[in-house]
């Protein structure tokens, strides 16, 4: 691997390239090119680990996009799929979120579902509850939605809502049935999904700009040491 | 192979009833796992280095949290 000093050279002397953008490995010294660094951190951002597998830095975007998304899956398989939602009302504001938007694309759907049940439409995208945020006392839904929850949520009946036409008016507080029915598992997906999307913010810096580690002498010898043993 | 591939559809099942009888602290395990990984990942290059520093700061973060939980405990224990 060519070092980072070599290709600051190489760029140096042939003035028609467009000078590269490298970051020194802390390991061996050696080049790592970040290419476009911006555009990196968008991608590491909407995919963890794309950003590095765009920069050629196979192993570690492999490593991330393993790490992240799978204990970002897991978080919401544990938390029954219900713990990844954007809600910003008085008395329900999801602060949870802002963490766990770092995961990227994958928790996005939750701002479109959030958006279309708080617009006009008044229910979410498709009328489906996938990151849909839950219902607050007095809150109007479209009627399709109503039914629809109705039918397909064990905890809500018709009954729970007010005839608005052309609305309905919901009556219940519909994150303290997830709470009751899901218990620890509430928090605890609530709490893998978060730490996934603020560790990738350490990956999005890590695509942005090359690795945080700078490595002391202590370090060196002690790692020498250890591989001559 | 056959009877090893039907089992597959049950095995989301058998897994969350497994995961039912896990005491809630083991959960943090896998988070430190993987705080210790991504953190190791974002200050080395090379995967030896990364796979050394990863046992590192597992230990340190284990460590540090096995500490606190140990005074909770013991406070606990005192009140």
């Amino acid at each position: 691997m060519a070092r980072g000093s070599d290709i600051l050279l190489a760029s140096a002397r042939d003035k028609t390239k467009t000078p590269r953008i490298v970051a020194v490995s802390p390991d061996d010294g050696s080049a790592i090119d970040l290419r476009n660094p911006a555009l990196a951190a968008v991608l590491a951002w909407a995919v963890p680990g794309l950003g590095h597998l765009y920069q050629g830095r196979v192993f570690k975007g492999r490593l991330f996009m393993g790490a992240i998304l799978g204990t970002f899956l897991a978080g919401m398989w544990l938390g029954g799929g219900k713990v990844v939602y954007a809600s910003w009302k008085p008395g329900d504001t999801r602060w949870a979120f802002v963490c766990q938007a770092g995961a990227g694309l994958v928790a996005m759907p939750a701002v479109v579902q959030a958006l279309q049940l708080h617009g006009v439409a008044k229910q979410p995208l498709f009328g489906s509850m996938f990151m849909a945020p839950p219902l607050v006392a007095g809150q109007y839904v479209s009627r399709g939605y109503a039914d629809r929850l109705a039918s397909a949520d064990q905890d809500i009946d018709a009954e729970d809502f007010f005839d608005r036409p052309p609305l309905k008016q919901f009556r219940g507080e519909q994150v303290s049935h997830w709470q009751r029915r899901l218990g620890r598992w509430f928090d605890i997906g609530t709490l893998y999904t978060m730490l996934a999307g603020m560790l990738n913010v350490l990956v999005i810096y890590d695509a942005w700009a090359g690795p945080l580690g700078t490595p002391t002498d202590a370090d060196r010898k002690s790692r020498s040491a250890l591989q001559k043993t | 192979m056959i009877p090893f591939l039907t089992t597959i559809p049950a095995a989301p099942i058998l897994l969350a009833a497994l995961v039912d009888h896990v005491p809630g602290i083991f959960f943090g395990l896998p988070l430190v796992a993987l705080a210790s990984l991504v953190f190791a990942a974002t200050h080395h290059e090379d995967p030896a280095e990364i796979r050394f520093a990863t046992v590192h700061w597992a230990v340190w973060l284990g460590g540090i949290l096995g500490l606190v939980l140990a005074a909770v405990l013991l406070l606990g224990w005192f009140s």
